[in-house]
């Protein structure tokens, strides 16, 4: 998936950009979710190591 | 008694005027996500004014904290030798990882204002009448390409930011930013005195 989008230019000459892809939207908001989920699977593991 | 009941036992982490700068910047940044993805998500409503005004006021109160971050301390919040030393020693008012999430969110930010100060001139306002022809269609695409991603990024940032916020282990930095303070105990816990001597509040 693109991270840009292109439409046809309507001066000729080919697919200009037009911005970024939309659709990216909830990859996005994805990666924010694995980052968290990751960091409080890391925290938990630490926690469990440490000696009581 | 409940640790920092008293004045006595508490340490001015955020002064009041940076405490509004945070929590107007907050709501103008969700406000700007709001009127910019929820049309695209399918939800139909007239954003494009409540879009360009939010940006305004979130245009001047950064111009207003780059203005007072200058005057105060503008490295502050770069990472510096002491952090690189020692990255995971006690650090001063910031640790590393707070201070790169902060140059990552100014990029950003700085990047959605940026970019979108010029696509204002894409927008009719009081103050002109819009003009698409002000820049060629390939500047135009790079524009509106960097406004986009840097929006969308904005958004990892800020569920990462909020997860954070609400970890009870960083609860009394929320805490910080909500009434100013953090307890005397927090304080020597979790800060070097070396690197950030606070100021008592009483």
């Amino acid at each position: 998936m693109s991270l840009f989008r292109y439409a046809n230019s309507i001066y000729g000459g080919g697919e200009t950009l037009i911005g970024a892809n939309y659709g990216l939207l909830p990859l996005f908001a994805l990666a924010g979710v694995v980052i968290v989920i990751a960091h409080a699977i890391f925290k938990a593991v630490v926690a469990a190591d440490k000696p009581r | 008694m409940t640790p920092g009941a008293t004045p006595a036992d508490r340490v001015e982490r955020h002064k009041a005027i940076d405490r509004a700068y945070h929590w107007v910047m907050a709501a103008s940044v969700l406000i700007l996500l709001a009127t910019a993805f929820l049309p695209i998500l399918g939800i139909k409503f007239e954003w494009v004014g409540i879009h360009w005004v939010t940006g305004l006021i979130l245009t001047a109160i950064v111009l207003f904290h780059i203005i007072r971050s200058s005057i105060r301390n503008f490295w502050a919040m770069m990472i510096d030798s002491g952090d690189l030393r020692a990255p995971f020693a006690k650090p001063g008012k910031y640790s590393p990882a707070q201070k790169l999430y902060h140059l990552a969110i100014a990029v950003l930010i700085l990047s959605t204002i940026g970019s979108g100060l010029l696509m204002w001139r894409k927008v009719d306002t009081p103050f002109w009448q819009r003009n698409p022809y002000w820049l060629s269609t390939d500047s135009w695409g790079v524009v509106y390409a960097i406004h986009g991603l840097a929006a969308m990024a904005l958004v990892t940032m800020i569920i990462i930011h909020v997860y954070f916020a609400l970890r009870p282990d960083e609860w009394y930095v929320t805490r910080s930013m909500l009434r100013g303070w953090i307890t005397r105990k927090e304080y020597t816990d979790h800060h070097d005195p070396r690197r950030w001597p606070a100021k008592d509040e009483a």
